[in-house]
C-alpha cells in the first residue's frame, strides 16, 4: 500500500506517469476481462495533473469461469507492472501466483469486504452520451445528465478523457449546467493530432462517476451541410410537385383558351411541312425553358445580393415568414377573384402564338410565359417564394420542372394532334377550379403562421392573423371599388398591414435564443454597423456564435451572463454585437476568414480605430471585463 | 421563461498557467543557458543546423530506460555524427530529483558514454516552461531555420520497460531521418511520456 502522498494511475495517467498493467493467465480455460477502474482523482503534481488514486485502491478484473470446469483447483498467475509516484516515481513489477479452489457454490473470501468497497468506487454501469467539439485551442463537450445528477450542486465536476493527449490536464475545466445539460470547455492539448469520430470520458461529480461517449458533433462549419442534407428523394419530390404545378398552369382561365386555339390551329395546318421538323417543334418548349431559367437566374441574383446586403432569405427569419404568409394570402385572394389582375393582357396571347417557324415557335414559348403571367402569377409567386429560401441548385430544379410541366401539353399536341381530343374544353369549370386552388394556398398560410408562433409567441401570432385578415379585407374592398382614391387608400391599408408586423417582430426579443437575449443591448452583427462604430471611436465587442456551438454556449453562460460583464457591456460607449452563424451567412464567413478562422466562437474587442484584440476561445468574466477596460483606456478622449 | 442557469467553474490545479504554447512549423523559443563546462550556450549559436532538445533527469525511471539500454546514446551518436546539435537540458530545481552540478553532469555523461553536444542547466525552469516541457524525457527537434519540427515523446510505447524499446517506433529517429533526407515529419506531435519535470516551486 502506497504511503501518504504517493499515487498510482488511472487508465489515462494524465500529464506524466503510467497506468498499471496486468496480464493474467491460468492453467484452466478462464477468460479475463478488462480492468474495472474506480473513479480516479485529479492529482496536482507541481505544475502537472495526474489522474489516479492516492493510497490504497483495488483494480478488479472480471473472470469468466466455464461451468464445465472439472478440476479441483485453478492456478492464476499475474504479470504486473506499475508506477507509483509522489513527485519522484518508482516503477515496480511482479509476477504473482494464486491458487483457488473450484466449487459449485461461491463463498466469500477474506478479501470480500475489500471487493465490496471497491465496487462502490466504480463508475455507474450506464453510459451517457454526448457531443464533442474540437476547436483550434479548446475541446468542448455537451452531455445530457441523468436525473440523479441534475440536482447535484457539486462544484467538483471533472471530466477525465480516455486519451492522454486530448486536453491540457492541468488547465481549468469550465462547466455549466442548464436544464439537465452539462457543458464544458477545456483547453486542447498541443499534442492532439487525432481525427476521431468519438471520444470516451469519465465524468465525476466528486461522488459518483459516469462513463460518457461523445460523438464529434456533426455541425456545419461551413453552410454547405444544408445543401447536402437534402436527399436526392427530396429533390425529386420537389421536382415532381413543380412539374405537376406546371401542368396545372395550362388549366388557368387565361391559358387554356389560348391553348385550345393553338391546338385548333395545329389541326388546320396539319399538312404544313415545317411543323413536321422536330427542330421547329421543339421551339415552343425551348422558349418556355429559357424564360423560366431567366426568371430563376434573376431570383438567384436577387437572393445573392440580398445576402450581401445582410438580409437572410431564410425561414429562420420571422420577417421572411411574415412576408411569405402575406404573399400566399394574396395569391389566395387573387385565385378567389377578389382582385382582377391584368385581364387586359390575356387577350393578346391568342394571336401571338399563331406562327409556324422555329423563331415564331420559340417566341411563342417566351410570350406564353409572359402573356399568361396574369393567370400564372399566383403559382409563379409560390415558386418564387420557394426559390428565395432555397439553395441555388434547388431553385434551378424547381423552375425547370415548372417549365417542363408548363410546356408539356402543347408540345405533346404539336407532336401528336390526336392528343387534342383529351384537351378539356374551356368553360365555367375553370373558374371553380381556380377558386379551389386557393385553399392549398390558405393551408400554406396556416403553416407559416404556426412557424411564426414557434419563432415568436402566441400573442405575436394573433397579431399576425389580425393583420392578415385586415389585409384580405382591404384587398377585397379595393377589388370592389372603382374610383382611384378609395382604391389607393385600401392599398395603403393593405401595405400597412404587411409592414407593421414586420416592424414589431424586429422589436421582439428572439424567443429561440434565450442565451443571447441575456445581454439586453446586443445588436446583430453587420459589417457596415461595425465599421461605422469603429470610425466613431466606440468600443465594440463582436461575438460570433452559433446554436450548435457548445463552446459558445458555455461562454455565454459563464462570461456573458455574468452581472459585471453585462454592466461593462451596457456602458455608454460600449457596443455588443452578436453574429449568429447557425445558418449560412456569407458576411459572417467573410469576417471569420479575416481572422483566419473557419468556425465559431470568435470574440474580438475593438477600441475604436486604435486597436483590436482577439479574445481566447474560452472566456471568463474577467477576460471580457479586462479587455473592455483596456479598450476603454486606449480610446482617445477629446 | 423559467430558465435557470447554474454556472460555476471547477478548477483542477489552478496555480499554474504560465506555459507557453508551442506550435509546429513556428519559430522555436530562443534561450541562453549555461552548460556543464560553464559556457553560455544560445539556441541562435546553432542557426543553420538541426538541433535536438532532450529534457532529462538521470534518476527518472523513464530516462534510465533509454540510457541503460543505450538507446539514447545511440541516437546521440548517430545524429551528432551527421552534424546535428544535441542539447540535453536539466530543468530540475536545486534540491529536487535530477538536479546536478556541473561536475556531476560531466561525470554522468562519461559514465553513461553519452555524447550530447552540451548538457544545459535550467534550474529556474524558465526554458522548460517556454517549451511547455512536461516530462523526462521530452524531445524537440528544431530545423536549421529555427522552426520547431517535432515535439513529444521519444517513442511510441509509454513504459519504463527496456524490453519495449525494440517494439516501439522511435519518433526522434524517424523524424530526424525524414528531415535530413528532405522529407516532412510524419507525426510532428506525439504525447510525451515519463516522469514529471521537477520544476522549482
Amino acid at each position: 500500500m502506497p504511503e501518504a502522498g504517493w499515487h498510482t494511475y488511472w487508465r489515462n495517467p494524465g500529464d506524466s506517469g503510467e497506468a498499471p498493467r496486468v496480464s493474467l493467465s491460468s492453467d484452466a480455460p478462464l477468460s479475463f476481462g478488462d480492468i474495472q477502474w474506480p473513479v480516479p482523482q485529479a492529482i496536482p503534481v507541481a505544475h502537472l495533473v495526474n489522474y489516479g488514486y492516492e493510497g490504497e485502491n483495488l483494480l478488479m478484473i472480471p473472470v469468466d469461469v466455464p461451468a464445465t470446469l472439472s478440476t479441483d483447483e485453478v492456478s492464476v498467475s499475474a504479470e504486473l507492472s506499475w508506477l507509483v509516484c509522489k513527485e519522484d516515481c518508482i516503477p515496480g513489477n511482479a509476477t504473482l501466483q494464486l491458487t483457488l479452489p473450484v466449487a459449485a457454490s461461491s463463498s466469500a473470501s477474506a478479501a470480500a469486504l475489500l471487493f465490496e468497497k471497491a465496487r462502490q468506487q466504480l463508475p455507474d454501469d450506464k453510459w451517457l452520451s454526448g457531443q464533442l467539439e474540437i476547436n483550434e485551442a479548446s475541446v468542448a463537450v455537451e452531455i445530457a445528465l441523468p436525473a440523479e445528477m441534475t440536482s447535484t450542486t457539486s462544484s467538483q465536476w471533472t471530466l477525465f478523457p480516455f486519451p492522454s493527449n486530448l486536453i491540457q490536464h492541468a488547465n481549468p475545466q469550465y462547466f455549466t449546467v442548464d436544464e439537465g445539460v452539462l457543458r464544458s470547455v477545456i483547453d486542447k492539448s498541443p499534442y492532439w493530432a487525432g481525427d476521431v469520430e468519438s471520444i470516451n470520458w469519465l465524468l465525476s461529480d466528486g461522488r459518483q462517476g459516469f462513463y460518457v461517449s461523445t460523438a464529434l458533433a456533426g455541425q456545419a462549419h461551413s453552410g454547405d451541410a444544408k445543401a447536402s442534407a437534402l436527399a436526392l428523394w427530396d429533390i425529386l419530390g420537389l421536382a415532381g410537385m413543380a412539374l405537376l404545378g406546371g401542368i396545372i398552369l395550362n388549366l388557368m382561365p387565361c391559358v387554356l383558351p389560348v391553348l385550345s386555339i393553338k391546338a385548333l390551329g395545329l389541326q388546320q395546318t396539319q399538312e404544313s411541312k415545317a411543323v413536321k421538323l422536330g427542330f421547329i417543334k421543339l421551339g415552343y418548349p425551348l422558349g418556355v425553358l429559357v424564360s423560366f431559367n431567366a426568371l430563376a437566374v434573376t431570383m438567384l441574383a436577387l437572393q445573392a445580393s440580398g445576402e450581401k446586403l445582410g438580409w437572410g432569405f431564410q425561414m429562420q427569419e420571422p420577417s421572411i415568414v411574415i412576408l411569405l404568409s402575406f404573399l400566399f394570402t394574396f395569391i389566395a385572394l387573387v385565385l378567389f377573384d377578389a382582385l382582377q389582375v391584368g385581364t387586359r393582357l390575356a387577350g393578346i396571347g391568342s394571336h401571338l402564338i399563331a406562327g409556324q417557324g422555329f423563331g415564331a415557335q420559340f417566341f411563342t414559348g417566351v410570350l406564353a410565359v409572359i402573356v399568361a403571367s396574369p393567370c400564372t402569377a399566383p403559382f409563379m409567386a409560390a415558386a418564387i417564394g420557394v426559390a428565395l429560401v432555397s439553395e441555388p441548385a434547388i431553385v434551378l430544379v424547381v423552375f425547370n420542372a415548372l417549365a417542363i410541366g408548363f410546356a408539356l401539353p402543347l408540345t405533346l399536341l404539336v407532336f401528336s394532334q390526336r392528343l387534342s381530343q383529351f384537351l378539356p374544353k374551356p368553360g365555367n369549370w375553370m373558374v371553380t377550379f381556380k377558386h379551389m386552388l386557393a385553399f392549398p394556398m390558405l393551408a400554406t398560410v396556416a403553416w407559416l403562421c404556426w412557424v411564426y408562433a414557434g419563432q415568436t409567441s402566441h400573442q405575436a401570432q394573433f397579431g399576425l392573423l389580425l393583420a392578415l385578415i385586415t389585409f384580405s379585407f382591404s384587398v377585397w374592398l379595393s377589388g370592389r371599388l372603382h374610383r382611384a382614391v378609395p382604391k389607393w387608400i385600401c392599398a395603403s391599408v393593405a401595405l400597412a398591414c404587411l409592414v407593421l408586423p414586420m416592424y414589431l417582430t424586429a422589436q421582439l426579443p428572439d424567443a429561440n435564443q434565450p442565451a443571447r437575449s441575456i445581454t439586453d443591448n446586443a445588436v446583430p452583427f453587420s459589417k457596415q454597423a461595425l465599421s461605422s462604430l469603429i470610425k466613431q471611436e466606440q468600443i465594440v465587442l463582436v461575438n460570433m456564435t452559433a446554436d450548435w456551438c457548445i463552446t459558445c454556449k458555455v461562454n455565454e453562460q459563464v462570461a456573458f451572463a455574468d452581472a459585471d460583464v453585462r454592466a461593462a457591456l451596457s456602458a455608454e460607449n460600449v457596443h455588443y454585437m452578436v453574429g449568429d452563424w447557425t445558418n449560412k451567412n456569407d458576411s459572417i464567413l467573410a469576417y471569420l476568414n479575416d481572422y483566419q478562422r473557419s468556425g465559431v466562437p470568435l470574440y474580438v474587442v475593438y477600441s475604436g480605430t486604435q486597436s483590436k484584440q482577439v479574445l481566447p476561445q474560452i472566456l471568463t468574466p474577467s477576460i471580457v471585463i479586462d479587455a473592455i477596460n483596456q479598450a476603454t483606456e486606449e480610446i482617445p478622449h477629446e | 421563461m423559467n430558465k435557470y442557469v447554474l454556472g460555476f467553474f471547477a478548477f483542477i490545479a489552478l496555480s499554474f498557467n504560465a506555459f507557453a504554447a508551442i506550435t509546429i512549423d513556428k519559430p522555436a523559443p530562443q534561450f541562453t543557458l549555461t552548460d556543464s563546462h560553464g559556457q553560455e550556450v544560445s539556441l541562435s549559436d546553432f542557426a543553420g543546423k538541426y538541433v535536438v532538445l532532450e529534457w532529462t533527469n538521470h534518476l527518472c525511471p523513464y530516462v534510465q530506460k533509454h540510457y541503460q539500454s543505450s538507446n539514447m546514446q545511440q541516437l546521440q551518436t548517430k545524429y551528432t555524427e551527421q552534424d546535428v546539435v544535441w542539447l540535453s537540458i536539466i530543468s530540475s530545481a536545486p534540491g529536487k530529483q535530477g538536479y546536478v552540478d556541473a561536475d556531476e553532469a560531466n561525470q554522468l555523461t562519461s559514465e553513461r558514454s553519452a555524447v550530447p553536444t552540451h548538457v544545459l542547466f535550467d534550474p529556474s525552469g524558465e526554458v522548460g516552461k517556454q517549451y511547455a516541457a512536461k516530462t523526462t524525457p521530452h524531445m524537440y527537434i528544431i530545423d536549421p531555420q529555427g522552426s520547431l519540427k517535432y515535439a513529444g515523446g521519444i517513442d511510441s510505447i509509454k513504459s519504463a520497460d527496456i524490453a519495449d524499446i525494440a517494439k516501439a517506433v522511435n519518433y526522434v529517429d524517424t523524424s530526424l531521418s525524414a528531415l535530413l533526407s528532405g522529407e516532412t515529419v510524419d507525426k510532428p506531435l506525439t504525447p510525451p511520456y515519463g516522469c514529471s519535470i521537477k520544476y522549482a516551486g
